[in-house]
């Protein structure tokens, strides 16, 4: 069935049926209940007398609790509207879901009740690219319980089915003979519950605190992460309400892995990159530092358990290198794919140690940075030692995996996203330049642990002169002279990838800019090639590659204006940076609150709305916490030493902004802001 | 000598290894091989490292056969997919055993 798609998830399980509540999923079809990167159950239909339903509506209770209201009949004319349906579902290692079944009419009536349930215990990837299973299927009635499994070799996955109500169970399904009186109801539980087996063993959930049944782990603690945030106060009611739509989803975001003690990290997307991943991880943990600082602390020591100890091809591992993104299906586990973890991107290693130094800005943690001590330095290792592909002291990718790795491994890892002007591709490796931006602040920040906190001077002081090296040399080799901007990239034989892209925003943040050439790229990034009046397009208009709706090649990305307004910020642009949050914000008002990863590049006098890019992924973690970072941005948020700076600048259509209860080193502080709309307004209003 | 022996007579002769430096906690390995059971236990402090063989307490505790560990010793196998795949078990804390594992060479690339 064609239509919207329903999703509520927990940590990485996850249900997506369509409006009835249905599961109908053919190999490459995304509905279904997934956990662990595989499909638990891909047919779950409900039919009452062999009839389906219909669907009347459905409630999003919360992300991990849906319920869908039905009534028998097809098509427009309703058979019979005198029953209606209600399936109530909630996720978590399975799902539990409350059938009920009420009976409006003065007489009684008996049904026959049938839900039909199979699994294909899909891997994620084989979802994405149809690829044929290798094991084999059974399936059968065992206590009362229907027991779908897949095993190949040791490998095992099941998939247990029961109901509280007397059922028949066979192969397929379970059948209720129901007898409703006039003017009641009857109702059952229904059980999926899902676990991993090994050599025919099969290890099944515990629930949290002893309940028989699938329950959200996270569910108890999202009152308490909605307390624990700054409170918002503001003129502007779609602030609000986005603030508001960040932090739910944001919540609905953590993921757990299993090395960090059940914290919780940011995950990449929903639902289909509910797990780890450096560089998301790492960016939304960055723009979410004001709000929620523990997330940072477990992405940084996840990551950190994580890291690359060797050279390994398949994975495109190096040691000290970040890993890329986690995976537990089984294509990685029979090595057809490299995620266990696959380490293919020249980005989050860099950010690792940016991020490492930002969080203890912020908190004052300096217990973390002493435990992390070699994992940082590993990581600058790895920019020297592993990284500068060409020997001339930049950071190069190209992937050993040839068949599964990464071809472009920083953030714009679309085939055609690196681009000359004339829209040629260039060769491997590639030097792209935000990458020397990330090289060069990871030596700058790490210098200032070294000196702090790790007691090395000497550290610090030959970081600090391989930082001004790499400065210097960047600022003569990538910049385009004639056009007065930054290069996208060198290529193999050191000439620029000269197309014109809003990379020059990360570079502004990550300090490599010299002052002198800051203005003009602040003023390329708000001019009418790169700037829609929504945001900052990833290709600039009149590129050889740029469209509108092309993935990396012209589309507006919310992250990316984000951290281009923190850059912004960073060398005193505050009116341009409360340009730029203006835009994105408006954008989030017509997608009430949640920013997709990315929308059309076409100008803002031009649509009047902003166009989404076609994706399945919804909320995008970085973009959940983009109007997180505005904030910060908008307000001149700025920790030194043992205080917070508030340096505000807020955009025209923000009369009055504060934010009360900022956690950090100084415990918790408020920041006050009033915008010119408002004092604007308050004139108008005394010469009325 | 065989792989299984010579990985563990290197580890213990190693005393310290940097890559473990974080670690504290004891890890058993248990070693299938035909009806018999090789019992390993590794005590990780700060990274300083003492090998024993033979039974006891543990706060991790990993399960397979001989054959397997060898292909983990070797780099013939990857320890995570193993993990994954189910022919490697695990016990208790499996974030020692992913620092751990920082100890095997590398894979070689998958067929």
């Amino acid at each position: 069935m064609s239509g919207e798609l329903f999703r509520i998830l927990d940590g990485n399980t996850f249900v997506v049926s369509d409006a009835r509540g249905d599961i109908e999923a053919s190999l490459t079809d995304p509905t279904g209940l997934f956990s662990f990167d595989s499909r638990f159950l891909s047919k779950w239909i409900l039919t009452v007398d062999g009839q389906r339903l219909n669907p009347l509506s459905v409630d999003d209770l919360q992300y991990f609790e849906s319920r869908f209201f039905l009534v028998p009949g097809t098509g427009t004319v309703y058979v019979d509207a005198k029953l209606s349906v209600i399936r109530r579902r909630a996720v978590g290692d399975g799902f539990h879901e409350e059938l009920t079944i009420l009976n409006h009419d003065t007489s009684p009536v008996d049904l026959t009740v049938r839900i039909d349930a199979a699994s294909d215990f899909a891997d994620l990837f084989e979802v994405k690219d149809a690829l044929k299973k290798k094991g084999t299927y059974s399936s059968g009635v065992d206590d009362g319980k229907l027991v779908l499994r897949y095993e190949r070799e040791t490998f095992g996955r099941e998939t247990t089915i029961s109901a509280s109500a007397p059922a028949k169970i066979d192969e397929k399904g379970l059948t209720f003979d129901v007898h409703i009186g006039p003017q009641s109801e009857w109702t059952t539980d229904l059980d999926v519950v899902t676990a991993a087996g090994a050599g025919g063993v099969y290890v099944r959930p515990k629930y949290d605190r002893g309940e028989r049944r699938a329950q959200p782990n996270m569910e108890r603690s999202l009152e308490r992460w909605l307390g624990d945030a700054p409170r918002l106060e503001s003129d502007s009611d779609s602030l609000k309400v986005t603030y508001q739509r960040s932090l739910v989803d944001l919540a609905a975001l953590r993921f757990s892995p299993p090395v960090v003690g059940g914290k919780s990290l940011p995950a990449a997307g929903l639902p289909w990159f509910m797990t780890m991943f450096g560089r998301d991880s790492i960016f939304t943990s960055l723009q979410a530092l004001p709000f929620t600082p523990e997330l940072a602390e477990t992405t940084l020591r996840a990551l950190g358990a994580w890291q690359g100890s060797r050279v390994d091809d398949f994975r495109d591992e190096d040691p000290g290198r970040i890993l890329h993104e986690m995976r537990y299906g089984e294509l990685t586990a029979f090595e057809e794919r490299p995620h266990s973890p696959y380490y293919g991107c020249a980005d989050a290693t860099p950010l690792f140690v940016v991020l490492l130094d930002e969080y203890e800005r912020w908190t004052g943690d300096r217990k973390l940075v002493r435990e992390l001590e070699g994992e940082a330095r590993a990581a600058l290792r790895w920019i020297d030692e592993y990284a500068d592909l060409q020997g001339n002291g930049y950071i190069w990718y190209q992937r050993r995996n040839e068949e599964t790795g990464l071809e472009n491994q920083c953030w714009k890892d679309s085939w055609d996203s690196i681009s000359y002007h004339d829209g040629r591709l260039p060769g491997f490796p590639r030097a792209t330049c935000e990458l020397q931006g990330y090289a060069y602040d990871a030596k700058v920040r790490g210098a200032r642990l070294a000196r702090l906190i790790w007691k090395d001077p000497e550290f610090a002081d030959e970081l600090e002169l391989q930082a001004a090296d790499l400065k210097r040399r960047f600022n003569r080799d990538f910049w385009v002279s004639d056009g007065e901007y930054f290069a996208l990239a060198l290529d193999t034989e050191g000439k620029q990838v000269d197309s014109l892209t809003s990379n020059n925003g990360h570079l502004l943040w990550s300090g490599i800019v010299e002052k002198s050439k800051a203005k003009t790229v602040a003023k390329h990034l708000l001019g009418p090639r790169l700037f829609s009046g929504w945001g900052i397009r990833t290709l600039a208009e009149g590129e050889g590659r740029y469209n509108p709706i092309g993935y990396h090649v012209g589309t507006v990305w919310p992250f990316d204006n984000s951290f281009i307004a923190w850059g912004l910020r960073n060398y005193g642009f505050k009116d341009e940076a409360a340009q730029i949050a203006a835009g994105i914000l408006d954008a989030a008002e017509f997608f009430d609150g949640r920013l997709p990863e990315a929308f059309g590049g076409y100008g803002r006098d031009v649509t009047k709305y902003p166009v989404q890019y076609p994706t399945a992924c919804s909320p995008q973690a970085w973009s959940t916490g983009t109007p997180l970072l505005l904030l910060r941005t908008m307000l001149g948020l700025e920790p030194v030493e043992e205080h917070l700076l508030v340096d505000p600048a807020l955009p025209d259509s923000i009369g009055l902004l504060a934010l009360l209860d900022i956690p950090g080193r100084w415990g918790r502080v408020d920041a006050f802001a009033r915008g010119r709309g408002m004092l604007e307004g308050r004139l108008a209003a005394a010469r009325a | 000598m065989d792989a299984t022996t010579q990985f563990f007579t290197q580890l213990e002769a190693l005393g310290h290894e940097s890559r473990l430096d974080k670690v504290k906690g004891r890890l058993r390995l248990e070693l299938v091989n035909g009806r018999r059971t090789d019992r390993w236990l590794i005590s990780i402090d700060k990274g300083d490292i003492a090998v024993s063989h033979g039974n006891g307490e543990a706060d991790c505790v990993v399960r397979t056969t001989k054959e397997v560990f060898e292909g983990l010793t070797t780099g013939k196998t990857n320890a995570v997919a193993a993990v994954l795949r189910g022919t490697v078990g695990v016990e208790g804390d499996r974030g020692l055993l992913v620092h751990f594992q920082r100890l095997f060479p590398a894979a070689m690339a998958a067929s």
